[in-house]
């Protein structure tokens, strides 16, 4: 009994041990990841946290304490649920467009023809492009009289889109000049799924007798599930932090239909220098995308087949 | 104003003693296109060719909010430039910040000769009277049309609306419609720009906020909700709705290159953009420019518009010699040749009466007389707190608010005199909240 | 196949045309302004819009360099850009390898640890980072630009999916063959790895290049600014030429766009051998 119990013992220090080493081991791999997201994001991110708790001077020093009162206070603004609101709308807009044109346009990239790589790269192109030209081509197009869009509308007899000068509108246009520029990425990941799918198992569902609208649902789909999640991920994450779209093609407006809460955040510590409000409002933020990733894992995971 | 003078008198002696090195005056504006591109690096490097102590150098830094926004930060940490452009909007909060050695301590020093500098725009920029700036590119807002179009409507091109209700009847006059109804040409276009609104609010007589427009005592309330403001907002909404005018928009370049196009036949802009215009209009259309309308003929005559543009601030987180050198280029900028060239690059007219009587202003004016409109506006505007321009420290936050307002309005959102209170409020909750922050 | 070579060229045909619809589509923000770089002025500010640009005006690229340094801008970010995604592929390497390969304690948590940074917005962390540059005197260096982002949670991310298809067997082997962890990082892992690391050095190439707030706050002196602020620079306060501007966003976008068409078969190709299946 007692030699048993020391040799559990021994086996125990032995595991304890080993496993320090290995948390040792694993440390230098880790760590100058870890020491640059100490530096440049939890520092940074605990400092906001503390500012949020304060009241800030027009040139950003703190000026008195306030605590939890002015998260109190912030999310008894009208005008920043309203903006909480248009950051959960504009996710709503983007994420399932960019997750459906990138599943079509990866589709099509699989078309076995000569030339697809050629088309494969087109169809992905908008990766390259910045979110900053982005913005100022589509703002090109959307000008009420002289953009493109219109010109092509009233070509086919349509009234003209006031694209980015009206409230309903506004929105959705800076939604679809973001879905143009996640898709490139969504295309390229899905594309690598959609090739990674077995060839076998399209031959044997060929076998079964399964048409290719079957197979493409039945088989394709579910075993892209892993991607899918993938870029839910992170195509929501890029919904709410997307700001240069706003900050180049509509400031905010009209009349804050754009006011996201990324811009709202920007506005406040830019043009009033309430830093310590703008801080509370990117915890608040934070708190936001941490629920919905958190909630992402719950609930979608499950459906998740990993091959 | 006895240590500027030691601190000056050190700074002549050991630049004296040192010799060489010219010292580095860094300047940061926000003008762009050839004006930014052109202009200010000439006036930069003439400056700095004309002596041997001073070498300025001027960097873009975006817009003016973008500019502020960079001075703010810069400041947590004294990384700023000796000399920088302000917008007119920003002045309160410049005060405020205490970063800036006002310039009425260089004039004093030296006596310098203000008597020639417009009233109109030494007034805005005096604060607790002192000046605090240095005045730059000045310019008020002015009415575009086009001449050609006015022709083809039957309207005398040199006859150009004066009152709201004229412009209300032009544009009518001017919006064509094709054969399904839609509209090919508008009578009228603003953009949706907060300036506008404070101009006029101003040519109504009628103060942005309380306490003497900010300028008796520190602002308390805004007051711009009212019959003023609702009647201005009434009108723009009246037009819209009637489609005769058109919108494009908060970025006034949107509606100026929808003038430029021939897509609109009136727009309100700033005389700064005239250089642009005229250019633009060149060889398609004839350009004409006019006052800012007023309510009623009689406005034309008790008030008047606000300046708008920037200045140019000292800053005193820089060591002496860059202030002196700062203080040099500034005069240099001032100075009549400088203005004069200025204001035929740009739009924005000299700051001082000499600048008028260079020739090679009177020549430009005589061959381009829409030059001399935004000329003749400031000098038709009494000299008032009105005219001086509201003074508060959240000014930028407050045009936005405005903007929203007219939005809102053109939205079918809110009644006129609804918006305005909202935005009243909202701007008066701002102004409390800054002057809590900055006067502890 | 079945079907007779005729009916398969019109297929064929058929499929190339929806392709060529297709991608005229996502190609047309491009087309268009490359259309509008190529106008007069004149012609920019005319309506109706002119939608060929016959005969094309070149005038408006000089005008962008006269207006603006674009080709500093051009040099600093690529010097920013290959610094990040240098860094990046280091960092997020080593911890992929630790993720995918060893077992200790904690594992989970630090997953999350690194995951959650993924959440963190940006603008929640650029205030005390932009004051840490100025304390450091690093505004208007390339370590002020470059620093923040040496490390990433999406490139560990990637890797570490990617990593862990690697069969486990694999590390059976080399560790029966007497090989250390760092050994066979360097010689089994990170070779087999390539098509991941490939992916994540256009990514974050790309991504670094695109950036836009971050260096806006970085630097003011004309000469260290980057790409994206001197494009959106080039719009004024005062006049506005879309020509100018158009050809300005053509020059920025070039260099991407050739990195793209060099490395984008590389980055799908890569991606085939499964990184992000889970």
């Amino acid at each position: 009994m007692i030699s048993m119990t020391r040799q559990h013992a021994h086996a125990a220090r032995l595991r304890r041990a080993r496993s320090a080493a290995s948390l040792l081991e694993a440390f230098a791999y880790l760590s100058p990841s870890i020491v640059l997201f100490a530096v440049f994001v939890f520092v940074p991110l605990v400092t906001t946290v503390r500012l949020s708790a304060f009241t800030t001077d027009p040139l950003g020093r703190v000026s008195a304490f306030v605590g939890l009162a002015q998260y109190a206070r912030i999310l008894a603004d009208p005008r920043f649920v309203h903006s909480i609101g248009r950051t959960l709308l504009f996710a709503v807009f983007t994420v399932p467009g960019t997750l459906i044109a990138g599943l079509l346009l990866a589709t099509l990239g699989t078309l076995r023809l000569s030339k697809i790589p050629l088309f494969r790269m087109l169809l992905s192109s908008p990766l390259a492009v910045s979110a900053a030209t982005a913005s100022l081509m589509f703002l090109d197009m959307y000008h009420p009289g002289l953009g493109i869009l219109n010109y092509l509308l009233g070509l086919l007899h349509q009234k003209p889109v006031p694209w980015l000068v009206n409230e309903t509108t506004a929105l959705p246009a800076v939604a679809a000049t973001t879905v143009w520029l996640q898709t490139g990425l969504n295309t390229i990941v899905l594309l690598a799924g959609l090739q990674d799918v077995p060839q076998v198992l399209h031959e044997s569902a060929r076998i079964d007798g399964a048409g290719p609208v079957r197979a493409y649902f039945g088989i394709t789909l579910p075993l892209l599930t892993p991607t899918l999640f993938f870029l839910l991920i992170v195509d929501v994450l890029a919904a709410f932090q997307a700001f240069t779209q706003f900050h180049v093609m509509t400031r905010g407006g009209p009349n804050g239909a754009t006011n996201v809460m990324v811009y709202a955040i920007y506005r406040e510590f830019y043009f009033d220098g309430r830093f310590g409000i703008a801080a509370a409002q990117s915890v608040v933020l934070f708190l936001i995308m941490l629920a919905f990733t958190l909630a992402e894992f719950r609930f979608f995971e499950r459906k998740v087949q990993y091959a | 104003m006895r240590r500027i003078l030691v601190v000056w008198a050190c700074a002549v002696l050991a630049s004296a003693a040192l010799g060489a090195e010219p010292v580095r005056v860094a300047f940061w504006h926000s003008m762009g296109g050839d004006i930014g591109g052109k202009a200010i690096p000439k006036l930069a490097s003439d400056f700095s060719a004309s002596q041997a102590t001073y070498v300025v150098e001027p960097s873009y830094q975006g817009s003016y909010d973008d500019s502020l926004n960079k001075l703010k930060a810069g400041l947590m940490s004294k990384d700023v430039p000796a000399v920088v452009q302000v917008y007119d909007i920003g002045t309160r909060l410049m005060v405020d910040l205490k970063v800036a050695t006002p310039v009425q301590d260089f004039i004093d020093q030296e006596k310098y000769d203000v008597s020639d500098l417009e009233p109109n725009v030494l007034a805005y920029y005096t604060v607790d009277r002192k000046l605090w700036s240095m005045p730059f590119n000045t310019s008020n807002p002015i009415l575009y049309y086009n001449k050609t179009m006015f022709k083809a409507a039957g309207l005398d091109p040199e006859r150009p609306p004066r009152t709201f209700a004229e412009v209300t009847e032009a544009a009518r006059r001017l919006t064509l419609k094709d054969s399904t109804g839609k509209v090919t040409q508008y009578g009228v276009a603003f953009a949706i720009y907060g300036w506008f609104v404070e101009q006029f609010l101003a040519v109504s007589g009628a103060p942005y906020v309380d306490n003497g427009n900010g300028r008796d005592a520190r602002a308390a309330r805004a007051v711009f909700n009212g019959p003023e403001g609702v009647k201005i907002l009434g009108w723009w909404k009246s037009m819209v709705d009637e489609g005769i005018m058109a919108n494009y928009g908060r970025a006034t370049t949107d509606t100026r290159n929808a003038f430029n196009a021939g897509q609109v036949a009136m727009i309100i802009e700033s005389t700064a953009a005239l250089r642009g215009m005229m250019d633009a209009s060149r060889g398609k259309f004839e350009l004409g420019t006019s006052f800012l309308p007023r309510p009623s003929s009689k406005d034309y005559r008790t008030s008047g518009t606000i300046i708008g543009g920037a200045s140019l601030w000292i800053l005193k987180d820089r060591p002496a010699a860059e202030q002196r050198g700062a203080w040099e280029f500034v005069k240099y900028l001032a100075a009549a040749p400088q203005q004069a060239y200025w204001h035929t690059m740009s739009g924005y007219y000299p700051i001082r009466k000499a600048g008028y009587n260079e020739p090679l202003d009177k020549e430009w004016r005589a061959k381009y007389p829409p030059f001399q409109t935004a000329i003749e506006q400031l000098h038709m505007a009494p000299v008032s707190r009105i005219t001086s321009g509201g003074l508060i420290g959240v000014f930028p936050s407050a045009r936005q608010i405005v903007e929203g307002a007219i939005e809102q309005v053109l939205a079918g959102r809110a009644t006129p005199q609804a918006a305005l209170d909202d935005a009243a409020g909202a701007v008066t909750t701002a102004i409390q909240d800054y002057e809590a922050s900055v006067t502890k | 196949m079945s079907r007779p070579p005729a009916r398969r060229r019109i297929v064929t045909g058929a499929w190339y045309a929806l392709l060529g619809i297709v991608a005229f589509v996502v190609l047309f923000p491009v087309l268009s302004a490359l259309t509008r770089s190529l106008l007069s002025d004149t012609e920019i500010s005319s309506f109706p819009p002119k939608l060929l640009p016959f005969p094309p005006h070149f005038g408006s690229y000089p005008r962008a360099f006269a207006q603006a340094p674009l080709l500093r801008y051009l040099l600093n970010s690529a010097i920013q850009s290959t610094l990040v995604t240098a860094g990046q592929l280091l960092t997020a390497s080593c911890a992929a390898f630790a993720f995918a390969f060893l077992r200790f304690p904690g594992r989970n948590v630090l997953f999350l640890v690194f995951l959650a940074t993924l959440m963190v917005p940006w603008e929640a962390t650029i205030i005390p980072n932009y004051l840490l540059m100025r304390a450091l005197r690093w505004t208007d260096t390339f370590a002020g630009l470059s620093a923040p982002f040496l490390g990433t949670a999406f490139g560990t991310f990637l890797i570490r999916q990617f990593m862990k298809t690697l069969p486990g067997e694999l590390r059976d082997a080399a560790g029966i063959d007497g090989c250390g962890n760092a050994r066979f990082l360097l010689s089994v892992a990170l070779p087999l790895s390539r098509p991941a690391l490939g992916t994540l050095a256009v990514y974050s190439f790309l991504q670094t290049w695109n950036q836009y707030l971050w260096p806006l706050l970085v630097t003011n002196n004309n000469l260290m600014r980057t790409v994206q602020i001197g494009i959106t620079l080039l719009q004024d306060e005062e006049r506005f030429m879309m020509n100018t501007v158009m050809a300005g966003i053509m020059v920025v976008l070039l260099p991407t766009a050739v990195l793209f068409v060099l490395g984008n078969r590389q980055l799908i190709r890569g991606l085939t051998a499964g990184a992000v299946k889970g």
